[in-house]
């Protein structure tokens, strides 16, 4: 009975883990090839199938009518992301531990109204709110610029923070912030000298997902920016729409979901330790 | 000294009923209740974590019922071991002290001296989570130590401590604090036990209210009420309706209690109190084996009569069998009576004065 | 007043009201309006976008194709998700790099990927069809037929997602008491039974989370279809926000679009509240 299962096991993972590799496979040895290794039919491997050239990797650093910049769009998403997760994580942060510490009235709405009003923003479909921000940016002279796009994600990012970080909160015993207040803190005190040292691995994973999510966005930088600001998305889903050959976009989109692979690790490492299961709930 | 007075609190589960004392200096204080009877409640209350919905509280005179948590000159030892995760055992009891205003070299020098007097002069550099129980509660305790507050207090803070360790600090217990002339100490317990042995004086706490305060002693051998001799008694005193008539004391219609030395009130129901040493083989009264159970060096046994029910303790550890019949003598020195409103009143003939 | 509470909570919720709120209004008092291409600005003409919403028959057609895709790829996520996070569970050969490989799929981002499936899924010139008439099989349609449409933005949402439901059911495995299953060793119980009987109760909080967290998520799908197919062929892949997308950001019927929006997101709202409250009711069912 074990083997069975045991076989089974084996090519379940074999099969998922192609299935998983193929795409990016595919995409870098298109990577490498030109007009010849396309056109007759599906080629797969380099200097077997096809002769391989690197026009697809030097056409992402040349500026001007030839190449297609990839490092300008890299850095405006960089830049974008890495302010508006920050934003988000601290004022998601704070929130949440509001919320789960003190109690708050206004009229009959109390604390888990306020929470799922948080959270219930996740529902919202971007379509909603695209055109309303559009003209709102327009107004305030932000459209296609970073600090326009700054403020709608944070609004998005935001529920995601307060999301993972009350239910981390949740699990901290009151009676730290109660003992560090007895031993002289006042209440943020407490919290900025006891609870936040203690909140490094919930921090962690609400600072992932608000990169993940920041980082993948499409919609709203696709609206909201033209020429000056250009993300990774918003840039490839161009090169795409234009005559733009496989090679180059291949090469551009490894580049583009290369970084957060790397975060994989670091979930990973957070998922095995069982910090995770709190995030859920 | 610390006033307190009509203290009142509105919590779900339990709350303060009017509580009013004066808690003198030097002085250590247990108090004892059973779960949920305050103690805990009480405490939270002096701090300020628990909010007052009537009273006041005056320390040295000071009216300190408004005043934030930090400001109030009190510590607190938690039942379940708090001590700050991310911080050296070292740091952990410094951490008052820089929240004093002290700088670090000297508020780590107090502490260091402190954790020696506790015997955790070796810890220093570690984390908590690395301690056993008992040594995460020393530092928890000299962490509250170390500050010097007015009012040290101790919620059941060996209660979650296996049974040997317990006695150990225990006994250590009055050696930490012996220094202590300008500080009020209030521990709270469970144990009957331990408030005696531990306090100058015991306070006996029940639905939220103080029921009987006093020398260990005297409230042991005179308990006022029947909730107080029933907090107070370990192994559990038992509780017998009984009735007095034609001036003489009865268990239930055929069976008539001893009562020598006794000064019985008026015809009328009364209940008989009889403490487990009340009880000894051998005797007129017949009742059949329930549970036995040892309890350190002696044997308890669960008695059930005709009447009711009661507890006998012997001196060493015998076999009883569950279903035995057995015959017991009842001594009257240790029946205490207890009117229907709950008073003690027991009196005795040797009692005239 | 102001105490240090405040401090906590405010600067959140005001930051959030202010960039949420008065878009959200604007686009209600839109909705009662006919601004679009040919005359923009407020005029009020009752509630006869919404009537023109409910007579929409194509709108209509993209609900109930979006909520097919969403149950079917959401099913198959959680199922494989489960799985993966079974077979991965007590792996300690090479685990660590399967756990690390399942995970990068959610990761990566959606329009970008879909550049790539797009070049997979060709017709002609892409390794999917390559490799099936290796194996005898006519080249598929995938992107140019309904069928092969939907199922193309099917498997890329499972490739995308699964790895989602794979990540919390294996955070929620990891931190399972061990008791239960002492237990059931003892009473014999086989692979099998173990799994009917003491797991899948066990996860059974964890799933209805993940479950209600992809479907709201799920339900915005928008990126995929975009590049991939761009609703089409036809509108064989036309979900709801992309049909809204149409309306409002291509054809500029901005009163119509915001009265759509509402519309839809009424309906979203009250779907997922009735699936969560159904799972819910599950949980606790199996409780007793």
């Amino acid at each position: 009975m074990n083997k069975f299962y045991h076989t089974l096991k084996t090519i379940f993972l074999l099969g998922w883990s192609i299935f998983v590799v193929f795409p990016f496979l595919w995409a870098l040895s298109t990577s490498f090839k030109d007009a010849n290794a396309i056109t007759s039919g599906a080629t797969y491997i380099p200097w077997v199938d096809f002769e391989p050239s690197t026009q697809g990797w030097t056409s992402l650093f040349t500026t001007g009518s030839q190449g297609i910049n990839i490092v300008g769009p890299f850095i405006d998403s960089a830049v974008v992301t890495l302010i508006a997760s920050l934003v988000s994580l601290i004022l998601g942060t704070l929130a949440a531990y509001g919320l789960s510490r003190f109690e708050y009235r206004l009229g009959f709405v109390k604390n888990s109204d306020i929470t799922f009003f948080f959270i219930s923003q996740r529902i919202m479909p971007p379509i909603v709110l695209a055109i309303p921000f559009f003209l709102m940016l327009k107004e305030l002279g932000a459209l296609d610029t970073i600090f326009g796009l700054v403020l709608v994600y944070i609004a998005l990012l935001l529920p995601i923070a307060v999301w993972v970080m009350t239910d981390f909160f949740s699990g901290i015993p009151k009676e730290l912030d109660e003992m560090a207040m007895t031993d002289g803190c006042s209440p943020i005190g407490a919290f900025f000298r006891v609870v936040l040292p203690n909140s490094v691995p919930g921090l962690v994973v609400a600072g992932m997902f608000c990169l993940i999510f920041g980082w993948n966005d499409f919609f709203f930088a696709f609206t909201l920016t033209f020429t000056e600001t250009q993300l990774l998305p918003v840039s490839i889903v161009s090169l795409n729409s234009s005559v733009t050959p496989w090679w180059s976009l291949s090469a551009f989109a490894l580049i583009s979901v290369a970084p957060l692979a790397c975060v994989a690790v670091i979930v990973e490492r957070y998922m095995s330790r069982g910090t995770m299961t709190g995030a859920i709930r | 000294m610390l006033q307190i007075d009509h203290l009142t609190t509105a919590d779900a589960k339990v709350s303060l009923d009017d509580v009013s004392f004066l808690f003198e200096a030097g002085k250590i204080y247990t108090i004892l209740g059973r779960t949920g009877a305050g103690k805990t409640e009480l405490l939270r209350a002096l701090m300020g974590l628990n909010p007052l919905t009537h009273g006041s509280i005056k320390l040295d005179e000071k009216d300190i019922t408004e005043e934030p948590i930090r400001a109030r000159n009190m510590s607190l030892v938690y039942q379940q071991f708090i001590n700050y995760p991310h911080l050296s055992v070292l740091d952990n009891v410094a951490f008052p002290l820089r929240r004093q205003g002290k700088d670090k070299a000297q508020a780590q020098a107090l502490a260091s001296t402190m954790l020696a007097t506790v015997g955790l002069g070796e810890f220093l550099q570690r984390r908590p989570a690395q301690l056993s129980g008992g040594q995460q509660q020393r530092v928890a305790l000299a962490r509250a130590m170390v500050k010097q507050s007015r009012i040290l207090m101790l919620d059941e803070p060996l209660a979650n401590l296996d049974y040997k360790l317990r006695e150990q600090l225990r006994e250590e217990f009055p050696r930490l604090v012996a220094d202590n002339d300008e500080s009020i100490i209030l521990y709270t317990t469970t144990e009957p036990r331990e408030a005696m042995e531990l306090g100058n004086t015991m306070i006996v706490m029940h639905n939220g209210s103080i029921i009987a305060s006093g020398a260990p002693a005297e409230l042991f051998a005179n308990p006022s009420t029947k909730d107080t001799a029933s907090v107070i008694s370990d192994p559990p005193i038992s509780f017998i309706p009984g009735f007095v008539r034609n001036r003489e004391l009865y268990f239930n219609e055929g069976h008539q209690a001893p009562s020598e030395g006794l000064l019985l009130p008026e015809d009328g129901p009364v209940t008989i109190a009889l403490r487990p040493d009340a009880i000894e083989p051998d005797g007129a009264f017949n009742a059949k084996i329930g549970l036995s159970e040892f309890s350190g060096s002696q044997t308890i046994i669960h008695l059930d009569f005709d009447f009711g029910r009661a507890i006998m303790m012997v001196e060493g550890i015998e076999t009883f069998a569950a279903g035995d019949d057995i015959s017991v003598s009842i001594q009257s020195e240790h029946i205490m009576l207890f009117a229907p409103d709950g008073r003690n009143i027991t009196l005795r003939n040797n009692q005239h004065g | 007043m102001l105490s240090s509470k405040h401090f906590f909570l405010l600067p959140a919720l005001l930051t959030l009201v202010a960039i949420i709120l008065f878009p959200l209004i604007f686009t209600v008092r839109v909705s009662f309006s006919s601004w679009d291409v040919f005359q923009s600005g407020l005029d009020f003409i009752g509630g006869s976008n919404y009537v023109r919403v409910f007579e929409d028959e194509r709108f209509w057609q993209s609900l109930k194709r979006l909520s097919l895709l969403s149950i079917i790829s959401v099913s198959l996520q959680y199922t494989l998700g489960f799985a993966l996070a079974l077979a991965v569970w007590k792996q300690v050969r090479g685990g660590r790099s399967l756990r690390v490989l399942f995970l990068i799929p959610m990761m990566t981002t959606p329009v970008v990927m879909s550049v790539i499936w797009r070049t997979v899924f060709h017709e002609s010139l892409g390794p999917v069809n390559d490799i099936l008439s290796a194996f005898g099989v006519a080249p598929v349609l995938w992107l140019s037929s309904a069928t092969g449409a939907f199922i193309s933005v099917l498997i890329v949402e499972v490739w995308q997602w699964t790895p989602f439901m794979f990540l919390l059911l294996l955070a929620g495995l990891v931190s399972l008491p061990k008791e239960p299953y002492l237990a059931a060793a003892i009473d014999g119980a086989g692979t099998w039974r173990t799994f009917w009987q003491v797991t899948f109760p066990l996860m059974a909080p964890i799933s209805i989370g993940a479950l209600i967290i992809r479907l709201i998520e799920a339900s915005k799908i928008m990126d995929t279809v975009y590049v991939l197919t761009s609703g089409g062929p036809g509108t064989a892949t036309e979900t709801s926000s992309y049909y809204i997308y149409i309306r409002g950001l291509r054809d500029f019927q901005i009163g119509y679009s915001a009265a759509l929006s509402l519309v839809y997101l009424v309906i979203m709202i009250i779907s997922l509240t009735i699936i969560a409250k159904l799972l819910l009711r599950t949980l606790v069912g199996k409780d007793e």
